[in-house]
This record gives structure tokens, sequence and C-alpha cells, in this order.
């Protein structure tokens, strides 16, 4: 295992770690483990996806119960995480409703966080052994 | 304001998906370009196949 860190002595805990890493910055749980190029592909296709989104208009989405299909925007946006978090803090990626971009900007950032729920789990399998 | 175009943007999108997709499904580097150009070539072609489709219900 190429993850070696004195405080994850099992196997689990490593997976775990590599899940987490990748969920927080993408393709980190995968440069964790040695797998350098796949992982940086990874953290430019996200970054470049959520960069396009936002510069678009898109729409990163907070937690809110008045209309439930935003529910699904949140969950898939918080797939990016560090991106959500700065989101909510800075107060970027409110959203340009009278751009005609506003649609395609939301959906690319919803699509970066989904993927990158993908991405962050592939690191999983990978540090548990499912996967190469 | 960049991609005013919606054919460009469904492209980028399908690019990026297509790239991430076929590094987490396939092993090799062979399977990897076949699936990612198979998945890139479905989005692209099947949207704008569904699109002329759906011009012919237009009003």
């Amino acid at each position: 295992m190429a993850v070696s860190f004195i405080f994850l002595n099992s196997k689990a805990m490593k997976a775990y770690f590599c899940l987490l890493a990748g969920w927080l910055v993408p393709g980190l749980g995968h440069i964790l483990q040695k797998k350098i190029w796949r992982g940086a592909v990874f953290f430019v296709s996200i970054l470049a996806l959520t960069a396009i989104g936002l510069s678009m208009g898109g729409r990163v989405y907070p937690f809110q119960t008045e209309n439930p299909l935003t529910i699904l925007a949140f969950f898939a946006d918080l797939g990016n995480l560090v991106v959500y978090a700065l989101a909510r803090t800075l107060a970027f990626g409110q959203g340009s409703l009278e751009r005609v971009t506003f649609e395609f900007g939301t959906a690319y950032i919803a699509g970066a966080g989904l993927l990158n729920y993908l991405i962050a789990i592939d690191a999983y399998d990978i540090a548990k052994g499912k996967k190469r | 304001m960049i991609f005013q175009s919606h054919l460009l943007s469904m492209t980028v999108y399908a690019f990026f998906v297509s790239v991430v997709l076929s590094l987490i499904r396939r092993e090799d580097p062979k399977s990897r370009l076949k699936y990612g150009l198979s998945l890139f070539l479905i989005m692209v072609v099947g949207a704008l196949a569904f699109g002329w489709f759906m011009y012919l219900f237009a009003r």
C-alpha cells in the first residue's frame, strides 16, 4: 500500500481516508496512492467543469426545502466539497438567472459534484484492493 | 460570458464526463480510449439525434 501514514495502520482506515481525501480535493485520493497521472486528470477535469460552470453563471444550491427538487441539486453540489464550502463562505456561485448560460452552468457544477463522488469511491476501491 | 452556444457547452461537458468515466470504468489504455470515445459519441450524437427527433413535433 502506497499510503503510509502512521495513524492509518489498517487497510479499511486507509480506504476511508482516501475516500475522504478524494471527496475534499478531486483526485487527491488517487494521488495519495501514487496514481499521480490519474489523480491529476481527475483534478483538472473537475476543476475545469466547476470553473466553466461558475463562469457561465451557474448556481451552487444551498439546502432549502421550499423547492424540493433543489435538494437533489444540493446533494450533487456537495460532491465537490471544497467548492461548496467556499461558495457558501465567500458567497460566489449565487447563479445569474438572467443569463442564457445559467442552466448549463448549473448542470456543469452539479455534474462535477456527481463525478467527484464516483472519483472518491474509485479511490476507496483502489485502497481496498478491489481495483488497480 | 462564455459558451453562448449550447452545442459547444454540451460537447465540452461530454468530453470531460467521458474522460473521467473512462478512467474510472476501464483498466487498460486501449479499452479506456475505446470506452471514452464511445461515451463521447453516444452523448453528442445521441443529443443531436434526439434534438432533430423533437423537431418533428415543433409547433
